[in-house]
């Protein structure tokens, strides 16, 4: 066949015209196990659709520090069109003007999710997934101790007992990894009825707080727990994939992490352990949502992506793939979540704990993350011996009355 | 005036020692001075060898530390090349294709009085969980291969219990046949063929063509990521990785590649405009007498005190002004010239005065006296410039961190491996890949020092320092 130039430039043009009027919108998440999620969708899911609407996403993970990217960028004008934001940190970019409000309609989104992306009565993201925490646990390394698993009837005392049974057995394993933080603390503290924000909106450490405070230091103590910088490992879940704890409290993220380090793992996950007093179950709702840059020059395009990377068919597909869990009521009956593979039992237990007793979102208001600073405090030092509850009881809550006087 | 003394009487440590004895001092006293430097310089350099030998490994951070594993095994290289030629037709970089007929046999041994039974072998669908493999990767063995126990044999072999005390322990060994499957001929080239065996506690794997990747479940399972790599995939399976799985979603381009292409880009942009304003300021300085000479002089030096973060503000928001963030131009032109200046000034104000002042004589104007006289005479200062620029830029974090922050192949390299360490190194472990990375960046730099190390190490440096 001869080579004719006039034809391909032709062609060119014919089919480049389309092609032109084009709208590019970046989009960015952050790197880990996200990308995945998101180009998945991109290319798997949404490619046809991006198409008609004359739509060419541009995504660019950021493996980095996440929030300091975007707002670094938000300030000098160049973050992206869509974006993430996560919820204890959302209201700093609401509160700036630099996002627009989201104008879909989003009543299928589960409410507890919509609560931090809602400012002056207006949403301004679009829920992306969400996570609650739950006890992920190595069946191999109980039934080697001969402990019996953990339950959904557990409550604390009880799983602590098993965790102290299983170290007791086995020396080399320890019961669980803690960390001084109140991303995981916190589900402890809520399950008594104990509310970060009292109806004068003041944090109060109450007795409530106190026994969960004495309980999660004491987990050391007793021989259940070891402290995770103690293992040579920065989470929960670190500590399990190695086989050197039994127990992680964790999100369904732990998934992934496991898929790379201990993708064989005889995996269980029950939810939260109760609190024995008051035989209620508290939890933390972690989400992150997409967010329109209201500076884009392309924000009708941004937010038809939104809306697209958000429909009930893309998280459908984002849930079967066994990657993240549905922010949209209609999937909580999906099928897949009712299978027996560890995955989906994790992925029903996670998305169960949304309906736990007490649920709090990952969220603090206008304080935002700096919010957990004194009771990250209290916790490191309690457990490192530092100091003892009383004191370092009596600082977070001298840190909250100064934090929240105006 | 003293009498001497007779030699008996001489204290034993004045005493004039034999010439043998003497020499054999001497000897010794080289050899401890001698062994003194070698132990630094292992000391120096090992902390180096054991890195690079530990980006090697599947787990760098196994403890305890081995230095003798499959990575540095050449009988498993020879294994690997084996695997990879029956996987793949390809002994160096291996797989799985087409045809292939792959025989990995296993040895379990076991006392004389627990029975062993056949492990349990699988093709696993080993889904990366996170970065940008989880996205890339298509294709999976065990979608393709299927595994079957071809034989088994055998044998009894002497071993120590848990107490030391040498027995006769049983042993099996397991020959299992990976095969691409006949109704998949048509399918792709696989990277990796993973393979896992489930056997009880009371057995162990005492021999194989290469060691598992990890053993999981307290020892029940074995796991192999690769069974079929080659031999130079098993060797340098972590830099394999670093440029297959840092890639562009939209490309496919290796990010590292990119990110080694900017580096180079602005480090060699930053020597010429270093070399280009540090000679002329230098000469400036040097020798040509104007007003407020001493006063910008003194501000140069003072300059050399603040630290970058104090104008970190100022230059970012000037950068953004005029649209250079996010672009190489922003980093080549926001460095700190004032000691590169000071080092030409004094190589110029050690250059004779006399030289000039006949070029003058003869006509020339100041320019053509530095541009023909002074520069050309002037190598080794700006060799000495050049080099240090180079390194300069090429490590330099601080600047890249905060200019270039987006898309992701605009990083440098040394911002790119923090981002490979946030990827791989944190929750994930993966700190083979991310060490894998960081040797890949030091490339350029080791080049360059030994391409000039002649210049760096002779006088020359002297003069351009002093």
């Amino acid at each position: 066949m001869l080579f004719r130039p006039g034809a391909l430039v032709a062609a060119t043009m014919l089919f480049g015209l389309p092609a032109s009027a084009e709208e590019i919108v970046r989009i960015s998440g952050w790197g880990g196990s996200e990308v995945a999620i998101v180009n998945g969708l991109l290319t798997n899911v949404l490619a046809e659709k991006l198409a008609e609407e004359g739509i060419r996403v541009k995504y660019e993970p950021v493996d980095g520090d996440y929030s300091q990217f975007i707002i670094n960028g938000l300030s000098a004008g160049t973050a992206p069109d869509l974006f993430y934001v996560d919820t204890f940190w959302a209201r700093s970019v609401f509160s700036a003007g630099q996002a627009a409000p989201v104008t879909n309609d989003v009543s299928g989104f589960a409410a507890n999710l919509l609560t931090a992306f809602t400012y002056d009565g207006k949403l301004y993201s679009t829920p992306k997934d969400f996570n609650t925490l739950a006890i992920h646990f190595n069946k191999d390394i109980f039934d080697d101790a001969g402990v019996g698993y953990p339950s959904d009837d557990d409550t604390w005392t009880t799983l602590q007992e098993k965790l102290v049974a299983v170290n007791k057995s086995l020396p080399e394993v320890d019961g669980l990894c803690v960390v001084p933080e109140y991303a995981r603390f916190g589900a402890f503290a809520l399950s008594t009825g104990w509310s970060p924000f009292d109806a004068r909106g003041k944090t109060v450490l109450d007795k409530r707080f106190r026994r969960a405070f004495d309980f999660y230091t004491g987990l050391v103590k007793s021989g259940a727990a070891v402290m995770a910088a103690d293992a040579g490992h920065s989470w929960t879940g670190g500590c399990l994939a190695s086989e050197r704890a039994a127990v992680a409290i964790e999100g369904a993220w732990i998934l992934s992490a496991l898929r790379d380090s201990a993708p064989n793992m005889n995996l269980g996950t029950v939810r939260m352990p109760k609190d024995p007093e008051s035989s209620k179950r508290g939890n933390i709702v972690f989400s992150v949502g997409w967010t329109v840059n209201a500076a884009s020059k392309v924000s009708k395009a941004a937010a038809k992506v939104a809306e697209l990377l958000t429909t009930e068919e893309a998280q459908q597909w984002v849930l079967e793939q066994g990657l993240a869990l549905p922010s949209r009521t209609s999937l909580n009956d999906n099928p897949w979540l009712r299978g027996g593979q560890p995955e989906q039992i994790a992925s029903r237990v996670v998305l169960e704990g949304l309906s736990d007793d007490h649920v709090m979102p990952y969220f603090f208001g206008d304080v935002g993350g700096s919010w957990m600073q004194p009771i990250n405090a209290a916790l490191n030092s309690v457990i490192l011996g530092e100091e003892d509850a009383n004191t370092a009881l009596l600082s977070a809550q001298s840190a909250f009355d100064r934090m929240l006087a105006k | 005036m003293m009498a001497s003394m007779p030699a008996a009487e001489v204290s034993p440590s004045r005493r004039r020692l034999p010439a043998g004895a003497l020499r054999r001092r001497q000897l010794a006293a080289s050899a401890w001075v001698y062994l003194a430097f070698l132990a630094v310089a292992t000391i120096m350099a090992g902390t180096f060898v054991l890195a690079f030998i530990a980006s090697l490994k599947v787990d760098p951070l196994e403890r305890p530390f081995r230095i003798y594993f499959d990575q540095l095994n050449p009988a498993a290289w020879v294994a690997a090349a084996r695997l990879g030629r029956e996987g793949a037709g390809d002994a160096l970089w291996g797989g799985l294709a087409p045809g292939a007929n792959v025989h990995f046999s296993v040895t379990y041994a076991a006392p004389a009085d627990a029975r062993i039974v056949e492990p349990r072998a699988e093709i696993p669908r080993r889904r990366p969980g996170s970065g940008i493999a989880a996205a890339l990767m298509r294709h999976y063995a065990a979608d393709y291969a299927s595994i079957a126990l071809r034989s088994s044999s055998s044998a009894t072999k002497q071993a120590r219990d848990k107490r030391g005390i040498r027995q006769g322990w049983q042993a099996r060994t397991f020959v299992y046949e990976i095969t691409y499957r006949s109704d998949r001929h048509n399918g792709p080239w696989i990277e990796r063929t993973p393979v896992n065996l489930t056997a009880p506690t009371s057995q162990t794997l005492i021999d194989s063509p290469i060691s598992p990747s990890r053993s999981e479940r307290r020892g029940r399972l074995l796991s192999w990521d690769n069974i079929t790599p080659g031999a130079l995939g098993l060797i340098f399976n972590n830099y394999r990785r670093v440029i297959s799985e840092t890639a562009d979603l939209q490309t496919g381009k290796s990010l590292i590649g990119s990110w080694l292409g900017n580096s180079l880009a602005i480090a060699t942009g930053r020597l010429v405009l270093t070399l280009v304003v540090a000679s002329l300021a230098g000469y400036a300085l040097a020798r040509l007498k104007f007003r407020g000479s001493r006063l910008l002089f003194a501000a140069a030096l003072f300059s050399m005190t603040i630290p970058a973060q104090v104008t970190f503000a100022s230059n970012y928001l000037i950068f953004r002004d005029l649209s250079l963030l996010n672009t190489p131009w922003s980093v080549i032109v926001v460095f700190v010239a004032s000691a590169n200046v000071l080092l030409m000034k004094q190589f110029f104000e050690g250059f004779p005065r006399e030289i000039e002042e006949a070029a003058i004589v003869d006509g020339a104007n100041r320019f053509q006296v530095f541009c023909k006289i002074v520069l050309p005479n002037a190598k080794p200062a700006l060799l000495v410039n050049a080099i240090l620029a180079f390194q300069g830029a090429w490590n330099d974090f601080f600047w890249p961190l905060v200019l270039i922050t987006s898309p992701p192949e605009a990083l440098t390299i040394q911002v790119g491996l923090l981002s490979l360490r946030r990827s791989f190194g944190g929750v994930q472990g993966d700190w083979g890949l991310v060490l894998a990375g960081a040797f890949i960046s030091i490339v350029p730099v080791v080049i360059l020092f030994v391409l000039f190390q002649r210049h760096i190490v002779s006088t020359e440096f002297a003069k351009g320092t002093t």
